[in-house]
């Protein structure tokens, strides 16, 4: 009776018990739950069981990686445990005892040991354990109750789920933030490439270059260089210390792919290893275009700290091809319209020379009279003229600016305007150059000079006043075979101004006389090796071909001279004239 | 188009520079500007008000590392308020929290100025 009595007062209170303890099971469920933080599930866990238990002390040590457990929590405990891991290979299946343990089979035990761990219960996720909650000494000292280590491994169960919960929304997290991340670095790029392909201007390029570099890859120490043909120069630089050199960087060029800097030695460039390193340079980025290496882009460490990973490589990669190829664009453009602006310079040199030389040469009584100029390429300042005077005389001049195009053909047509002018001064010949010389000196300021050879053509008395202002002597060919070279004059017109008066000379023209007038163009014109067309060769045609008329003698001059270049591009203008006493 | 603008006053010694609109390779340029202009004139306290931005890229983030450093070696510094969630997302991803101040609302970054001295 008694003992009945006992039984069912004791089953009763089981019954209480039981129910009590599902009411706190779901209890610690429900609050467990409700949140995603796993600060707050692991303190909650361990304050639940430590009061159940009464236990001052308790920790709680997670799966971090595949047998790689770590401590994320503790309480009674000193804190420098937290963060400590271990490998366990083998946890057993349920709530243990530190002391009673197989310490051979399970030998990660000790550390908790000796921390004055008393009692560990596992947490498993289907039949997998996924982490350990680990206790102190009871106050009471007791034992556990059959029913207690019941009731301890549902809430280490409920814990399980609820730390596997929070682990994948963790992870969920991550993947997504790192799917942010690359959604961020797609939008970089877009943003860029529009940009980029907007823009023509090399400096701008590389300074929104370099924003995204600062603000995408959060680097702030860098070098971007870019390599011209075999000129490598640094477009833009943000370190702490002196640039590299050129040929330091040259070495760099042949890399094949995003090096990291302390990779550099394997691929042959220790020297520049170690200068990078000594800048802290962590990160090499080729920029390539159609498989060569245009620029580089050399990356200090990040301002987190995070190391760089393949996955950035990608970007940086993608971010180097996206720039250099707007960078290239952006030269061919700027050479593109040097060489239209270039031509376009040309050919208004062209057509001032040709508007400056007479299109039909005046005829001089008693005298053939022809002249040709062929412009090179670049236009040379070659400038000839004949000037009806008066008395029947005519002027002939010939001269050969300085300096090639516009420039030049500008002057040229400031020194026709002077002698034009000067020609019905009736001065003398000696005094029109000296005037025309300091005018030429005042204009050009010294920089620019002219040789010139002009002179008066008189058909009543037969004769040629000439000077000569430095300019090539001219052949005076008579009939009889003898050649006069018009040489009297003086200095160059534009370099100084006339203190001395510039000599003029007369020669007297005879029936059959032939007069050359003509250009370094002529005596210079280069064959493909570099041979000079020279003085031996006009002689020798003048020679032959003396008694033809004056316009076939410069065709055949002319001819000789393009047989002697073979289709060599000659740098200077071929001028002459040819003057025949009939 | 998407415009950008940025209006700049100064509040208890604190230069405040408003930015509206888009931010991106495009308009970056412009805060450059206005960043260099501060320097020039040690300038150096500056709030950056984002009430009105409604787009950043990584280039505008770009623009404050390119200034922080001359900002802070002139012993001011480059403080961010009133970001739109969107905004402060991008800021976020790109670590920059950690680099910046970056606070709710002006009057606090302003506060914070006066309160060094």
């Amino acid at each position: 009776m008694a003992t009945a009595r006992r039984t069912s007062r004791s089953s009763a209170s089981s019954s209480y018990e039981s129910y009590f303890e599902h009411t706190a099971l779901f209890e610690f469920s429900k609050v467990i739950n409700s949140s995603l933080d796993p600060r707050f599930i692991y303190s909650h866990i361990l304050l639940t069981i430590m009061g159940k238990i009464l236990s001052s002390k308790g920790m709680v040590i997670v799966e971090k990686e595949s047998r790689h457990f770590t401590v994320v929590m503790a309480k009674g405990f000193s804190q420098d445990v937290v963060g400590t891991s271990m490998h366990i290979r083998q946890i057993p299946p349920s709530i243990f005892l530190v002391d009673k343990v197989n310490a051979t089979k399970y030998p990660w035990v000790k550390f908790f040991k000796r921390l004055g761990v008393k009692m560990l219960l596992p947490m498993y996720m289907a039949d997998t354990p996924i982490g350990l909650l680990a206790f102190g000494e009871r106050f009471s000292k007791k034992k556990l109750h059959s029913r207690e280590v019941t009731y301890l491994r549902s809430l280490a169960n409920i814990s399980a789920t609820a730390i596997e919960k929070s682990r994948t929304f963790d992870e969920l997290q991550q993947v997504n933030r790192k799917l942010d991340r690359k959604i961020q670095e797609l939008n970089t790029l877009f943003d860029l490439s529009k940009e980029f392909g907007a823009l023509l201007d090399a400096e701008k390029l590389i300074r929104l270059l370099e924003f995204s570099l600062l603000g995408q890859v959060g680097v702030n120490r860098y070098i971007i260089c870019l390599r011209q043909g075999s000129d490598v120069r640094v477009a833009a630089s943000r370190v702490d210390g002196p640039v590299p050199q050129a040929e330091l960087l040259q070495t760099l060029f042949k890399l094949k792919g995003t090096t990291p800097v302390a990779n550099l030695s394997a691929s042959g460039v220790q020297n520049a290893r170690d200068v990078l390193t000594g800048l802290k340079m962590a990160l090499v980025v080729p920029m390539g275009l159609q498989g060569e290496n245009k620029g580089l882009m050399i990356l200090g460490e990040r301002l987190s700290g995070n190391p760089y990973e393949e996955i950035d490589y990608e970007f940086l990669t993608s971010l180097a091809n996206l720039a250099i190829i707007s960078l290239e664009n952006a030269r061919l453009f700027k050479e593109a319209i040097e060489k239209q602006r270039m031509e376009d310079e040309l050919l208004i040199a062209r057509d001032i020379q040709k508007g400056l030389l007479p299109s039909v040469l005046p005829s001089i009584p008693g005298f053939d009279i022809a002249a040709a100029n062929i412009s090179s390429k670049q236009v040379g300042g070659d400038y000839y003229d004949v000037i009806p005077a008066d008395n029947n005389r005519h002027v002939i001049a010939i001269g050969d600016v300085s300096g090639k195009g516009t420039p030049a053909a500008l002057l040229m047509a400031s020194i026709q305007a002077s002698i034009r002018a000067l020609v019905p001064l009736n001065l003398s010949l000696s005094e029109l150059t000296g005037r025309v010389n300091d005018l030429m000196c005042e204009n050009t300021g010294g920089n620019k000079f002219v040789t010139f050879f002009w002179g008066f053509v008189d058909p009543v008395a037969m004769t040629l006043n000439y000077v000569n202002a430095g300019h090539n002597y001219p052949y005076l060919i008579h009939a009889d075979g003898s050649i006069d070279r018009l040489d009297k004059g003086g200095m160059i017109l534009g370099v100084l101004k006339t203190v001395m008066p510039y000599e003029e000379a007369t020669v007297k023209l005879k029936h059959g006389d032939l007069l050359l007038l003509f250009t370094d163009g002529v005596s210079e014109a280069m064959s493909h090796d570099s041979m000079e067309y020279g003085e031996e060769r006009i002689e020798a045609v003048l020679k032959k071909h003396g008694c033809e008329p004056a316009q076939r003698i410069i065709d055949l001059l002319h001819e000789d001279i393009i047989q002697h270049a073979d289709g060599a591009q000659q740098s200077d203008d071929i001028t002459m004239m040819v003057l025949k006493v009939a | 188009m998407n415009e950008f603008k940025i209006a700049q006053r100064e509040a208890s010694n604190v230069n405040v520079l408003e930015l509206k609109g888009y931010l991106d390779a495009h308009t970056a340029p412009k805060l450059e500007e206005a960043f260099q202009t501060l320097l020039k004139t040690n300038r150096t306290n500056i709030v950056v008000n984002c009430k009105d931005l409604s787009y950043i890229s990584s280039a505008g983030l770009g623009v404050f590392m390119a200034y922080i450093e001359d900002v802070r070696n002139k012993s001011g510094d480059i403080k961010l308020t009133n970001m739109s969630n969107k905004v402060y997302n991008v800021f976020d991803l790109l670590g920059f929290p950690l680099l910046y101040e970056i606070f709710k609302d002006e009057s606090e970054a302003v506060k914070k100025f006066n309160d060094k001295k």
